[in-house]
């Protein structure tokens, strides 16, 4: 059997009081898109953060391969090979489009300030190999023509594909997308998706998003989780959440049935007294 | 036309008040004497103990004239009248302002109160000076005069620049045909030339070898200090520019640099003797060492709470080196005398031997600063710079980088410590005060961030230009301040900005690369 890219078990984190997630399974398939949706505060963030290591879960576990990744610093994960982008872009402003790109490739590369000084063959080598790399990346994403302009000074939805491929630069076999197309006007959003299917069939890459837009989470999605409250409250594909009548009350509130009732009961008292 | 005067009774009311400060500092006569200097009209009055009024109202008429000038917007259209109405009004108000502080110093000077005892520049000659050696009265009536004359002369001037102004877009374009006749591109492309590139290397190298011979050893003494503040400048540039770790304290590294060197080659107090360049070795590797005991527990720090740190430590290091406690192993507080100094042929280096060589080991400074900057290493310091957690989470080792880059920067701290030290034939504890730490930031800050040029701009206006004015060293510490305020509000990146890399141009054969998605809709 294939082994799963992640593996989860009731993941809990606590901030004070408050606890964010709450005992969250989660599998994640080789070679699948997985998405997990919920209302805003549910905890979508706070599993990424656990699974990327910017947090480490009060109990559980995170297999990545089979390989225990809790506790471990954001720098080792990433070497390990997951990757993330953020829901508040967050480049490297100063530095030019390749830039960004060639410090995604940073755990890739072996270089060391010695060599950087003296520029030996090697350092070279690596060197011009990194740029190509970065090149080709920028081009994937369509950025190839800005390759040197600054961070700072592209438009947002190249700001979004230029935290993609920084972080496809160090060759992730999980990339965590936080809300890849919030802010993103319909023909972006086609794009992006369009980019997200072609990570995973010709890059072989598995993603795992987080997305408020229902229509992209249907129409990519090999999995849908969907988190309320912290809590893990339904699993499974695109159709079987779509008809799910715990998803619709998480984002709804209580049915409509649920409210009529109530209104009679009301009603009814207030008849009686 | 209303608004030209409100801009001008404004102009005239700020400018007022900051004559009024310069007044208070007994910042005129210092003017008075550089404008004295310039025009040679001093020395034939040193017998009447009297400074040539004139230059007073030169100084005036300048301050008076540059009123004049702001009054007017940029690109503002206005009339010829309304200007000079405003620029009447600026200098009109600056002038009675300032006639009514003239008036009161001087009446109350009269009344035999010494401003000195609040005032320590403000002596009675410099008041009567003020004076224009006359009584308080004529004196601000004069003061009325000239501010109105020189505002009104300020603002036409700058109103008759305004409108010369439309021969500009004509300059413009002769020059930008120049600029495509001889581009940079073109210049570029002369420099590919090996032949043309060794002939520049050699004039530049023969320049820098023959400047210190013809400088005398003045200039190359500040020249000197401008070198070791520039080695600082690119070290703390790695610390502060590149990886973003505001550190206070540099001040410690250099002081160890210099006293190691200091310890190892002086006769007192141990009389080692050892091979000065096996003892600037030693030098260097104690400062990285002291960098790596300050780095391991504190780099974990962000931000202020580093500042602070390190800020203490700079001061821990010197209250160390002239403690009690310390005073058998670095001489306390008397510092370390006839520190050695490297020979060539023989004989002892002189001034002219040390210009060379500072400037030999900028060069190399330069030479290790540009490559790390590019380099794998660089990149990695600037994206923690830019932002830590997300530096960390694309895979870079922050601490450990961190590290790496106080570590570089004490080197170059303790070759520069070891330099002083040897040049200065002595170090005491007073050369390594906090000051020094806040010099080489300004250096870094006001020359911009990470950027090489910058930190040679900045170490000669921050270093070498106060010392060509020796004038105005009582107000060097004004002049830094206001240098500051004006640099964050023109130039906040820097007076030369760093550039980033371009990487497009160089690789120009990998450019056309393969297979973009094919997008499905």
């Amino acid at each position: 059997m294939n082994q799963p890219v992640i593996r989860a078990e009731g993941v809990t984190k606590i901030f004070g009081g408050l606890t964010a997630v709450d005992k969250v399974d989660l599998v994640v398939p080789e070679c699948s898109i997985s998405s997990i949706i919920g209302p805003n505060g549910a905890g979508k963030t706070t599993l990424f953060n656990c699974v990327s290591g910017f947090y480490i879960p009060e109990a559980g576990e995170i297999d990545f391969f089979g390989e225990s990744i809790r506790g471990l610093p954001t720098h080792k994960i990433c070497a390990k090979g997951i990757a993330r982008t953020y829901q508040n872009i967050r480049l490297f402003k100063e530095m030019t489009a390749i830039e960004n790109v060639l410090v995604g490739q940073h755990p890739r590369l072996s270089a060391t300030w010695v060599e950087s000084i003296l520029k030996n063959k090697r350092y070279l080598r690596e060197e011009n190999q990194a740029v190509d790399k970065a090149l080709e990346l920028l081009d994937y994403v369509g950025l190839s023509d800005l390759a040197d302009t600054p961070a700072y000074n592209l438009p947002y939805g190249a700001q979004r594909r230029l935290e993609i491929s920084r972080a496809l630069a160090s060759a992730p076999s999980l990339l965590l997308l936080d809300e890849p197309t919030a802010g993103m006007n319909p023909q972006e959003t086609t794009e992006m998706t369009g980019l997200i299917r072609d990570l995973r069939d010709t890059r072989r890459i598995t993603i795992l998003l987080i997305e408020h837009d229902m229509r992209v989470v249907m129409d990519i999605s090999d999995q849908i989780t969907v988190l309320d409250y912290g809590v893990k409250i339904a699993e499974g594909q695109p159709a079987q959440i779509q008809s799910n009548q715990r998803v619709i009350e998480a984002y709804l509130g209580p049915g409509v049935e649920a409210m009529t009732k109530k209104f009679n009961r009301k009603k009814i008292q207030d008849a009686k007294s | 036309m209303f608004s030209t005067v409100k801009d001008g009774l404004r102009t005239g009311l700020i400018t007022g008040i900051i004559f009024t400060f310069l007044v208070l500092i007994g910042f005129p006569s210092v003017a008075s004497n550089i404008i004295g200097d310039i025009l040679g009209n001093m020395d034939s009055l040193v017998e009447e103990a009297r400074m040539p009024a004139g230059n007073l109202v030169i100084f005036i008429g300048l301050i008076g004239f540059i009123a004049g000038l702001t009054v007017m917007k940029k690109n503002a259209d206005v009339s010829w009248l309304s200007i000079a109405l405003g620029g009447l009004a600026a200098g009109l108000l600056t002038g009675l302002f300032i006639g009514l502080v003239i008036y009161l110093i001087g009446t109350i000077d009269n009344n035999g109160v010494d401003f000195r005892t609040y005032l320590p520049n403000l002596g009675a000659d410099q008041i009567r000076y003020l004076l224009f050696y006359s009584t308080p009265l004529s004196a601000s009536q004069t003061y009325l005069l000239y501010f109105t004359i020189f505002g009104l002369v300020g603002a036409l001037a700058r109103k008759t620049l305004s409108e010369l102004s439309i021969y500009r877009d004509k300059i413009d374009k002769v020059m930008s045909a120049f600029k495509s006749q001889v581009g940079s591109s073109k210049i570029r492309g002369l420099l590919n030339n090996k032949l043309v590139l060794i002939g520049v290397i050699v004039l530049v190298g023969a320049g820098l070898y023959f400047l210190p011979y013809v400088w005398g050893s003045y200039w190359n003494y500040i020249m000197g200090t401008v070198a070791i503040y520039i080695l600082l400048g690119l070290g703390l540039n790695i610390i502060v520019g590149y990886s973003g770790q505001l550190v206070l304290g540099y001040v410690a590294f250099f002081a160890t640099g210099a006293y190691t060197f200091a310890l190892l080659t002086a006769p007192t107090p141990h009389d080692i003797g050892l091979n000065l360049w096996l003892a600037v070795g030693i030098s260097i590797l104690v400062s990285v060492l002291t960098g790596l005991l300050l780095g391991f527990p504190i780099l974990r720090l962000r931000g202020d709470y580093l500042a602070i740190v390190t800020l203490g430590f700079g001061e821990i290091v010197r209250i160390l080196i002239r403690s009690d406690l310390l005073t058998p192993l670095t001489n306390g507080p008397k510092g370390v005398t006839n520190v050695g100094q490297p020979t060539l042929g023989g004989r002892i280096f002189s001034d002219i031997n040390y210009m060379h060589l500072l400037m030999l080991l900028v060069l190399v400074g330069l030479f290790v600063a540009k490559r790390l900057k590019d380099s794998r290493t660089g990149r990695a310091w600037i994206a923690i710079r830019e932002d830590q957690t997300v530096a960390q989470a694309t895979g870079v080792d922050t601490y450990k980088y961190k590290i790496l880059a106080l570590l570089l920067g004490a080197a170059f701290a303790g070759l520069s410590g070891a330099l002083f030290a040897s040049r200065n034939q002595f170090t005491g504890p007073e050369d390594f005060t906090l000051m020094v730490s806040v010099n080489v930031l300004c250096i870094v800050i006001v020359g911009g961030m990470g950027s090489l040029p910058g930190v040679i701009l900045g170490a000669f206006v921050l270093k070498g230009v106060p010392e060509l004015l020796r004038e105005l060293a009582d107000y060097r510490l004004l002049v830094f301040g206001a240098l500051l305020v004006v640099m964050m509000i023109v130039r906040p990146e820097g007076l030369w900005p760093a550039r980033r890399k371009k990487f497009k141009e160089t690789n120009i054969r990998s450019v056309q690369v393969k297979n973009k998605p094919e997008v499905e809709v």
